[in-house]
């Protein structure tokens, strides 16, 4: 495709984890993304989503360069990014940007929200201090917040402005990509749908690319153009945001869709729910063959000992399971 | 009661036990359809917990914080209530009002009443609060690892309520702990009990909790967002086993959130709270098809639907919450109410029982042509909309709402 902004292809990360001096030097690693490729298409949205632990931060933070991949590459606007260094590094920054899950947390208490949101400018060296200023208004403006509270701290905002605030820090540089981590699960659902609203005007004034990491399915259902699933650093299914969720064909999709509540009375009493048992396993250990033949409802022998690929079972649905569901739920 | 009952029976739990999904078998935690919930339900008195007008203040230095003000509600055996509200609006801090567990001072009652069986939980002794607390009226917390203590196995803290309330000996009680940590799907209960908090993942640590909570037999269990520290998947095991203990045990449950879905799905009836006051409160058919004041509304309105295929924009509520402490004259609301009239900035509305005992405060709840703006919610499937619901109700556009109701 021609339009192709970013491509991941067998993307893996480890994390060494160290046990205890006196178990020996022998180094364990959680294999938190394992084998990841997909595609974003310019001007569209992703949505990432998963449960905790399924490894969806860590590929935004891998395609930010936040944190180095293990192997694979990134490509990104024609350009492997994955193994950039220095100036090329520093470069590829005004790129692609983020935005992260606790506005309390990633906004420096001690610094003016006007410093916080012209700190990219000030470190890419972009335009006079005038101009800058203008610009951080600007930028204000553009998010929904006073351009005259530039010299007020964080503290002084709410958690709906401060992740506006951090929008604002996000798209000082004009990126083209914007990797959002969780950005609304903070905030409460009136506030909530401010933000979404704020991400979805910027997109279609900026033709920005989002890659929108999440939760909660709704929000992800709303935002996304294409949605991928992870389940413990892999990628069970992908496909286009009403294929998905109208007929979903892997069966951790399917349970992960039938266990959000409802909010309606009369469809949520009659919706069957297919409970899960058990929990994620580890990462450190991770099942061999199908990583969710543990808790598969559906799994078979074969499951347990051949890893599923991501293969497409019908144009732009992607699904990693050996017995895809063959209707529609 | 009965009605109610019959309501919970059919609509509850029946309907959704009916299918399964396709090509899936699925694996559910409740599987015999047993009522004993019935039989417990209609032995009990009328007004199981009854909270009166009750109020909670807070002095801070930077004054009078009026966490809860003016609360009321009455909840039967077998009975569920949600509390549903953004963060600050009082929820908690209600349910730690009725457990007696805000610290007083900075804490005040300034005002009314909590009733359990008859008996005020404000004016009695904590001596005998401490007979009730635990053991007829129990509480699962938000965090559960902060709810645990760390240094204790988890079998322990789970029968550590029966040594207290119910005579039992350290040995009975931790065998009484190991078969409700089995109840609640602890796998290998009995070596499980002997571990510490930390080496339980989140979804069991919340099972111990609950474990904990059921030991004594409550007839009230008050469950602080049980689940929002979790994982769907994991939040779905969770309420499917209240769900399922509250039909084996018949107890009531005050389930407090903000996720709108799980009250759509375990409550019977629902409280909407703002800035520390009961805005709205209805059963859960009333409050979601038929409901009457604008901030339910707006948070009806504020949720991603999920069957919207094309991005069309949400319609939040302007603005923010306001300050406990600074609240805005007149109706708390109406800073931030799309149809805010003159009368609502200066005269605080009261909530006003309007339909049986589907109450509201709005100046304009009982107008009909003000509840033309109501978001009806399901205009994608008018079918499902509630009998009695009044027709022709078109979800408005966020422009629309903005125009307020003049012509009412």
């Amino acid at each position: 495709m021609a339009d192709t902004l970013l491509k991941l292809s067998h993307l893996h990360k480890d994390f060494a984890v160290n046990r205890s001096l006196l178990q020996g030097h022998r180094k364990r690693f959680v294999s938190a993304v394992s084998d990841v490729s997909f595609t974003i298409e310019r001007g569209q949205t992703m949505g990432l989503v998963g449960e905790s632990g399924s490894g969806k931060s860590t590929i935004g933070r891998c395609i930010i360069r936040l944190i180095n991949p293990t192997s694979g590459t990134i490509d990104f606007d024609g350009h492997d990014v994955a193994s950039l260094k220095g100036r090329d590094l520093f470069n590829f920054r005004r790129e692609a940007q983020i935005v992260f899950q606790d506005p309390q947390a990633s906004l420096n208490p001690r610094m003016t929200i006007g410093e916080v949101v012209s700190e990219p400018l000030v470190i890419h060296r972009t335009g006079t201090k005038a101009e800058r200023i203008a610009a951080v208004k600007g930028l204000l403006e553009t998010v929904g917040l006073n351009p005259e509270h530039i010299n007020r701290y964080p503290h002084e905002f709410s958690g709906g402005q401060r992740q506006r605030i951090g929008i604002a820090r996000a798209l000082a540089l004009k990126p083209k990509l914007i990797v959002c981590d969780e950005p609304v699960s903070a905030l409460d659902v009136s506030i909530q749908a401010q933000v979404l609203n704020l991400l979805d005007s910027l997109q279609a004034e900026l033709g920005l690319t989002y890659l929108f990491i999440a939760h909660d399915l709704g929000v992800v259902q709303h935002i996304s153009d294409t949605v991928a699933v992870m389940y413990l650093g892999t990628i069970v299914e992908t496909a286009p945001v009403n294929l998905l969720y109208s007929a979903p064909r892997h069966p951790y999709t399917q349970s992960l869709l039938s266990a959000i509540p409802v909010p309606d009375p009369k469809v949520q009493r009659t919706r069957s729910r297919i409970i899960l048992r058990g929990e994620v396993p580890s990462p450190i250990d991770p099942p061999s063959g199908c990583r969710f033949s543990t808790r598969c409802p559906v799994a078979q022998a074969r499951c347990s000992q051949e890893r599923p690929d991501l293969h497409e079972i019908e144009p732009g649905h992607f699904c990693a399971c050996h017995f895809p569901s063959p209707t529609t739920p | 009661m009965d009605g109610k009952m019959t309501d919970r029976e059919d609509g509850g739990m029946g309907g959704r036990a009916a299918e399964t999904v396709k090509g899936a078998p699925a694996v559910r935690a409740d599987g015999a359809p047993t009522d004993p919930a019935d039989a417990a339900g209609t032995a009990g008195t009328a007004d199981l917990l009854k909270v009166e007008n009750l109020k909670m203040y807070f002095d801070t230095p930077d004054g009078l914080v009026k966490a809860v003000d003016g609360v009321s509600f009455t909840l039967n055996l077998g009975e569920t209530l949600g509390v549903v509200g953004e963060s600050g609006s009082g929820k908690s801090v209600t349910a730690m009002s009725i457990m007696g567990l805000v610290p007083m001072p900075p804490g005040k009652i300034h005002g009314g009443n909590v009733l359990f069986k008859g008996q005020s939980l404000i004016t009695i002794s904590e001596k005998d609060f401490q007979k009730i607390r635990g053991n007829n009226i129990a509480m699962i917390f938000q965090d559960p690892l902060s709810s645990l203590n760390p240094v204790y196995r988890v079998g322990k803290q789970v029968g550590e309520g029966l040594t207290i309330h119910k005579g039992y000996k350290k040995k009975q009680a931790f065998a009484r702990a190991i078969e409700l940590l089995d109840l609640v799907g602890i796998p290998n209960a009995a070596e499980r009990a002997r571990d510490y908090p930390h080496q339980f993942s989140g979804g069991m640590r919340q099972r111990a909790m609950i474990a904990m909570a059921l030991a004594c037999d409550p007839e009230i269990l008050i469950a602080d967002e049980p689940t929002t520290a979790l994982d769907v998947t994991i939040q779905a095991q969770i309420l499917e086993l209240m769900q399922s203990l509250q039909k084996r045990t018949g107890s009531a449950i005050i389930m407090i959130t903000h996720d709108l879905g799980v009250v759509a799905d375990m409550a019977d009836r629902i409280l909407v709270m703002y800035a520390g006051r009961p805005v709205e409160y209805g059963t859960t058919d009333e409050i979601f098809y038929q409901p009457l004041h604008p901030y339910t509304w707006g948070l009806m309105r504020s949720i991603p639907k999920r069957t919207a295929g094309d991005k069309e924009p949400l319609t939040p509520i302007k603005g923010n919450p306001p300050s406990l402490i600074n609240l805005p004259a007149g109706c708390a609301f109406s800073p931030r109410c799309p149809y805010a009239q003159p009368r609502c900035h200066e005269e605080g509305p009261v909530l006003v029982k309007l339909a049986g005992a589907h109450a509201s405060a709005c100046h304009f709840s009982d107008d009909p042509a003000f509840l033309e703006n109501s978001p009806l919610h399901d205009d994608e499937d008018a079918d499902t909309v509630a009998p009695g619901a009044v027709a022709g109700m078109a979800a408005p556009e966020g422009a629309d709402t903005r125009r307020g109701h003049s012509d009412g």
